[in-house]
């Protein structure tokens, strides 16, 4: 076990400058995921963590131990890949057992590590079979298995769960979940899936075009998005942004409608955008901040998700489950105070 | 307006195909039936193509096999005959053994050569594209043509490119195709070249089939690239592997350009020592008119190859 460190990581292809200096702490046993779109660098920092990847400029220190230039097997990581990278001509005991060719234990002893992996993966009895008699599920089940056999200090996972369909997906998050608090390893994990990064990290790296945007627990990046980026990127459905100006006292949105916010670090008449989760933006009874009619209307059981037509722009709401609004409709909709995000416009940047 | 006056005559047609006794059978056709139908109307050329060209003559040679014939005259029934003449006859041994060398020499030593080959020019970036272009070449090139000019690198000096070159550094000449050893392995060196090309290109397919994350798994797992090369890449070119044995065997085995082109004055000689059984084949029919003899040695070709390519998928198949 061990904790990571990167220092002013940059990567460049050529003149292509994808990782712009990126620096991040990691503490031991701590489970991080980097999100973000495609394209935002997020794998591209774990293959150099891996060591598949050289780096371009900067550090980066696995337990205070410089690793820039070792190989990747002298790194003490093992790497989930997103294919599984589990070998089809080789039964599961070899495939587990792989990770163990070059470590200098008697082979009984590799044997009975091998079995233990299995049976904390519950595949014990499946260590004779082919790749191809296995489920998706198993299969990446035997290639966590081959990262574990080693016991390295940091464990990679490069978007494991995304070959997997739905319902499994969600059983994997909780199994990977599980065993990181059974075996207590620190853990990268990369994914574009928000809610994989919600449900699974500590703490949060959300990334774009080669830049970190924040780094926080899920409930952090959730209630105190730094940027507009963020604020839209976690949560689903996205966080409505509405253009406005400061008034001192509130924001005139563009439509001439005033809504009254708590005092937040602006300077009056600046050009600034009014973040409201869908989530929180509800539809009511009584008078609200402003109405609008029901354009779309989608149950999803417990709520009801509301596409409400505001003055030539639309917004996401919710209402509830068992007397949705009907289309054509027209609806109140209220947020509290508190749940309402300002941002710079120009910047994105958040007016806390 | 035209399109719906367009739609209104539709049916009138349709009326019209159905009264027809044919169309109203087809139209009763499950889509399935339909498709079978299709199915046989495209094939019906090429499986009477295959049936003239390929089949019948086919079979004609396993019964002209039986017989006495010279090409012209009546055929006679001979029996065994053919058969046992031909297992009465050294040169068809000799033949027998050449053909075999062929094969055991040709097909390891060209898969070697073109894995190897395939197996650095993946890893090659600069001018990749031209570099597999050369070894393409010589597959696209008429193999008389490439015969007679091997069949010039091996003349002796002043001509010859191989032993000028070997005089250059003071070594005594080597009688190329002139001698008894030495004719069959030259023979078969341009015949290796020439198909190089087309298992480099296999192999490479094969090789840029296999995920790159295989590799970086075993780079993180810390193995030697020796353990990568045995125990991943092969065993999952198994399958390329297999194509290009059983592939390159059948060639070797009906070896005959190269043989003929380079051996003209002496058809494989010298002193039958560079003859494949497809020239033995050729001699006995077409310089000894004897076609029921000639018809056997086919029949036995035929059997050496369907014996050949059954043990190599046997012994290569995947479990």
């Amino acid at each position: 076990m061990a904790t990571l460190s990167l220092r002013n990581l940059v990567k460049t292809y050529g003149k292509v400058e994808v990782l712009h200096g990126i620096s991040l702490d990691v503490a031991d046993g701590e489970f991080v995921v980097f999100v973000g779109p495609s394209g935002c660098g997020k794998s591209t920092t774990l293959r150099m963590i891996a060591g598949l990847e050289e780096v371009s400029g900067g550090e980066i220190r696995i337990g205070e131990r410089l690793v820039n230039d070792l190989e990747p097997k002298d790194r003490d990581i093992a790497m989930v890949f997103q294919n599984y990278a589990i070998y089809p001509h080789m039964s599961v005991r070899k495939n587990i057992g792989f990770g163990l060719r070059t470590a200098k234990m008697p082979k009984a002893d590799k044997e009975k590590r091998i079995e233990e992996v299995a049976a904390i993966l519950g595949m014990g009895d499946l260590l004779e079979r082919r790749p191809n008699q296995l489920s998706g599920g198993q299969r990446q089940r035997v290639a966590i298995g081959r990262a574990m056999v080693r016991d390295p200090a940091v464990f990679l996972f490069d978007e494991p769960l995304s070959n997997l369909d739905a319902q499994l997906r969600t059983q994997m998050r909780l199994e990977i979940k599980k065993l990181h608090q059974r075996v207590g390893n620190t853990i990268i994990f990369v994914t574009h899936d928000q809610v994989e990064a919600m449900t699974m990290a500590d703490r949060i790296v959300i990334m774009k075009d080669g830049y970190i945007q924040q780094v926080g627990t899920p409930l952090e990046v959730y209630h105190k998005p730094a940027n507009t980026f963020v604020a839209q990127f976690i949560g689903a459905p996205s966080m409505n942004m509405l253009p406005g100006t400061w008034t001192g006292g509130g924001v005139r949105l563009a439509d001439g409608l005033g809504i009254e916010l708590p005092r937040r670090n602006a300077t009056e008449g600046a050009e600034v955008v009014l973040g409201l989760r869908p989530d929180d933006l509800l539809v009511t009874d009584r008078k609200g901040l402003f109405s609008g009619t029901v354009n779309i209307v989608e149950p999803l059981g417990a709520d009801t998700l509301v596409y409400v037509g505001v003055n030539g722009h639309e917004v996401i709401a919710k209402a509830s489950g068992r007397e949705p609004p009907q289309p054509g409709q027209t609806v109140e909709l209220t947020a509290d105070a508190g749940e309402m995000h300002l941002f710079d416009a120009a910047s994105g940047e958040a007016l806390p | 307006m035209r399109r719906a006056s367009g739609f209104a005559r539709a049916p009138r047609h349709l009326e019209v195909w159905q009264r027809n006794g044919a169309m109203r059978f087809y139209h009763n056709l499950t889509i399935s039936q339909k498709q079978i139908v299709w199915a046989w109307a495209f094939l019906a050329l090429p499986v009477l193509f295959y049936v003239v060209i390929r089949f019948y003559p086919t079979a004609n040679a396993f019964v002209l096999s039986f017989q006495e014939w010279n090409l012209l005259g009546a055929r006679s029934f001979a029996g065994f005959d053919n058969y046992v003449r031909l297992y009465n006859d050294p040169v068809f041994w000799k033949v027998f053994r050449n053909t075999f060398m062929y094969l055991i020499l040709g097909t390891p030593i060209s898969l070697v050569l073109s894995f190897v080959i395939a197996y650095h020019l993946d890893k090659v970036r600069f001018m990749h594209g031209t570099i597999r272009a050369l070894y393409f070449l010589p597959f696209m090139t008429s193999a008389v043509a490439m015969a007679w000019v091997w069949r010039w690198f091996y003349q002796p000096v002043p001509i010859g490119v191989f032993n000028n070159f070997l005089a250059s550094f003071g070594f005594s000449q080597i009688q190329f195709l002139s001698s008894t050893t030495n004719a069959l392995p030259s023979v078969l060196a341009p015949a290796i070249w020439a198909g190089l090309g087309f298992q480099v290109i296999i192999f490479m397919a094969g090789l840029r089939a296999i995920p790159q994350s295989y590799y970086e798994a075993a780079r993180i797992d810390g193995v030697s690239s020796w353990t990568v090369l045995w125990e991943i890449t092969i065993p999952l070119l198994k399958p390329t592997i297999v194509f290009l044995v059983v592939f390159s065997s059948i060639g070797f085995l009906r070896i005959f350009d190269q043989v003929y082109n380079m051996t003209t004055n002496n058809p494989g000689g010298p002193l039958n020592s560079t003859k494949p059984l497809v020239l033995l084949i050729y001699d006995t029919a077409f310089n000894g008119f004897n076609m029921g003899y000639a018809a056997a040695q086919t029949v036995v070709l035929f059997t050496i190859l369907l014996i050949v390519s059954l043990i190599q998928l046997r012994i290569l198949r995947d479990r």
